[in-house]
């Protein structure tokens, strides 16, 4: 019985780790192609945005919230870099500080409507995103933004992307390799670092996961329970923004999109992340790797010729699988969400 | 007596002017145009495609003089059908049902039919013979944009090709795809990607950079529709390949026009029907149907073919340069009656 009981500890703390290296020997062996250092580093570009969204996701679940505006606040990041590039001609770090700014102001609304208005978090949240979405569009009458379009007041617009605001997106360092490493996956490793040091190493991160299982208690213990709480928030939108601001950069161009599927893989990666380790809460680690585990899926698949729904169909498989690691395996054995 | 008769024709050369619409009299109900009320109904609305669309309808509506009233069911078609309903209701003589689906739809334009209102449909088919449909010919903008890849490239490469199915229009391309597959035994097919994640050009580069590592050796990626023309530009640039790989597409934007002319842009040529002009047809046909002359079942406004080097040559950085600088963009002498008044250009 004992050897049983085990497996099942070792097959939740590190079941979702060798189901990925598993997956990686099994496409690496259908496609050679898969294995080199340069498909590598590409699976993290591709996660980079919303690995970084999912950091921000992470943060308010910590709290017990949720965060349903992050797609929409990274779309609207787009929109207001170009547009402050493209229609104002400002320069790029006016334009990255302009919507960083935006995603902090967003965060805290969202967090003040939840903690001062009492809106429960998915509500708070569903109405921003709907007002973000309608938002970007209004300036250019929901017509996408690049240089040379047509103003609804007449003239054109001439400002352009400038090139130190591409090179958020598009840059690479010389790593092993020649231009191997893009500059939106150093971005994902800082973040990634920066937020699971906030969340596991210092005190506030403590606090949050305390708030997070028990909101009075922790509010008894006289911790400020609602000033963490709006944090938690500003930290989602600060984040979502910056994935904006990557996205702004690969794309070149302001594009109109409603950002639902980027909230969606999201959230995705962060839920998978409870499975990772076992952990069975919201953990960055585990958002990181939940963010890896869909990018290896998806270069592989394609990479295998697989259709776009079969992909979407594996996503979700893996999602549910990761769910019932977490609360129904997990709570077994007693370490289900404290 | 003279002097009136002179009167009459001068007041006839002065009517002229602005336009035919008065020369020849406007037939009924368009003598009184203040007083004709039509209705657009839109499944689609979001993207650049359907704002110039609508930029059309409105341009022609308010040429002819007519009441425009938009509705808006942002991809709903429950609500698509309902909102014919409104229309219908509301009393206005003709509609112009812009996408949607054939099965909420057919019933709807079947109701309108009965209370002796005036459809059009554009890119939705209601199974209806009383309603024309307005097409932009899908197969002939592959067919345009794959005959240029063949005179570039010859008749032996290697593609890719990005398609999602299910979607009417890229289904209809896709149709041309498979015949000029058939037709030219040498091209070889060597893997199809495609999503409409949102925002699709980002979820299409993540896609064309898996496949393009897996495939080096593709030549030609075959993208028709401007969004997926995007994404695989964005993957070959990444890769470091546009000097080896050159991309054919359907649809053109402002913001597509700068991409294909980026020095060794791998975006070669596309080509394109002016959805402003789908507009236009579309309201032009609405109002010959109104004023009681016939209309064939389809109306289909033909396409262009927009190549880099046409652009680079011609120097056009914007769609308004594109309209001007290569007049078969923006006027499609389709469902012209000679007393309607064009929009100003």
């Amino acid at each position: 019985m004992k050897k049983d009981f085990n497996l099942t500890d070792f097959a939740i703390r590190y079941g979702f780790l060798l189901l990925m290296l598993g997956l990686v020997i099994g496409f690496s062996v259908a496609q050679p192609a898969f294995l080199s250092a340069r498909s590598g580093v590409f699976i993290l570009q591709s996660v980079a945005i919303t690995g970084i969204l999912a950091l921000g996701v992470t943060a308010t679940l910590v709290v017990g919230g949720f965060d349903l505006s992050i797609g929409a606040v990274a779309t609207s990041a787009l929109m207001l870099s170009a547009y402050a590039m493209v229609i104002w001609d400002l320069g790029a770090v006016e334009a990255v500080l302009l919507c960083l700014a935006m995603g902090a102001l967003v965060g805290l609304i969202n967090g003040l409507l939840i903690v001062k208005m009492k809106v429960p978090d998915l509500l708070a949240t569903l109405g921003m995103m709907f007002l973000l979405m309608g938002l970007q569009r209004i300036p250019t009458e929901g017509n996408s933004i690049s240089t040379g379009m047509s103003l609804p007041g007449g003239g054109t617009a001439t400002g352009t992307f400038s090139e130190g605001f591409l090179m958020l997106g598009r840059y690479r360092l010389d790593f092993i390799l020649e231009d191997l490493v893009p500059l939106s996956v150093v971005f994902l490793i800082v973040i990634a670092l920066l937020v699971w040091g906030f969340l596991e190493l210092t005190r506030h991160g403590r606090v949050m996961y305390a708030i997070g299982s028990n909101a009075k208690a922790a509010s008894l213990a006289g911790i400020n329970v609602n000033g963490y709480r709006v944090l938690a928030y500003v930290i989602s939108g600060t984040l979502a923004s910056f994935g904006g601001i990557l996205l702004a950069a690969r794309l070149g161009r302001g594009d109109v999109a409603s950002g639902n599927n980027l909230l969606l893989d999201a959230v995705a990666a962060a839920l998978i992340g409870f499975a990772v380790l076992g952990a069975a809460k919201p953990n960055a680690f585990g958002t990181a790797i939940g963010a890896l585990f869909v990018g290896i899926l998806l270069q592989g698949l394609t990479m295998l010729n697989a259709p776009y729904y079969t992909q979407d169909f594996i996503k979700g498989a893996v999602l549910v699988v990761a769910l019932v690691f977490t609360f129904a395996l997990s709570g077994r054995n007693g370490r289900g969400r404290t | 007596m003279i002097s009136r008769r002179i009167f009459v024709s001068l007041m006839g050369g002065i009517a002229l002017l602005p336009g035919m619409a008065l020369a020849e009299g406007a037939p009924a109900p368009f003598d009184n145009p203040g007083k004709v009320k039509i209705a657009l109904v839109r499944y689609l609305s979001t993207g650049d495609f359907f704002q110039a669309y609508l930029s059309g309808v409105e341009k022609q509506a308010a040429a002819l003089g007519v009441d425009l009233q938009v509705f808006d069911s942002r991809q709903d078609a429950a609500l698509q059908a309902d909102m014919v309903d409104q229309a219908i209701a509301l009393g206005v003589q003709g509609i112009i049902i812009q996408h949607g689906l054939t099965e909420s739809m057919k019933d709807a334009a079947q109701r309108a039919v009965a209370a002796g209102i005036k459809v059009v449909a554009f890119d939705v088919n209601v199974e209806n013979p009383a309603i024309p449909q307005v097409e932009q010919s899908d197969r002939d903008l592959a067919r345009l944009a794959l005959e240029q890849a063949i005179k570039d490239q010859g008749e032996t490469w290697t593609a890719g090709y990005v398609y999602v199915p299910g979607i009417a229009p890229l289904d209809r391309r896709d149709e041309t795809w498979k015949e000029f597959k058939a037709k030219y035994p040498g091209i070889t097919e060597k893997a199809m990607f495609g999503t409409m994640d949102n925002p699709i050009a980002n979820s299409v580069a993540n896609q064309a950079r898996s496949v393009l590592s897996a495939n080096p050796d593709i030549q030609v990626v075959f993208a028709p529709y401007d969004e997926f023309a995007k994404g695989v530009k964005i993957a070959v640039d990444e890769a470091g390949m546009s000097a080896d790989v050159a991309i054919y597409s359907a649809d053109i934007s402002t913001a597509d026009i700068a991409l294909m002319r980026e020095p060794g842009s791998s975006w070669k040529a596309t080509a394109a029907t002016n959805p402003a002009v789908v507009g236009e047809v579309s309201v032009r046909t609405l109002a010959q149907l109104l004023a009681g002359e016939t209309v064939g079942a389809s109306v289909i406004v033909p396409p262009t073919l927009i190549t880099q080097a046409q652009l680079n040559e011609l120097n056009i950085s914007n769609m308004e340069e594109l309209g001007a600088k290569l007049p078969a963009f923006v006027h499609a002498d389709v469902s012209v009656s000679p007393w309607m008044a064009l929009p100003a250009r």
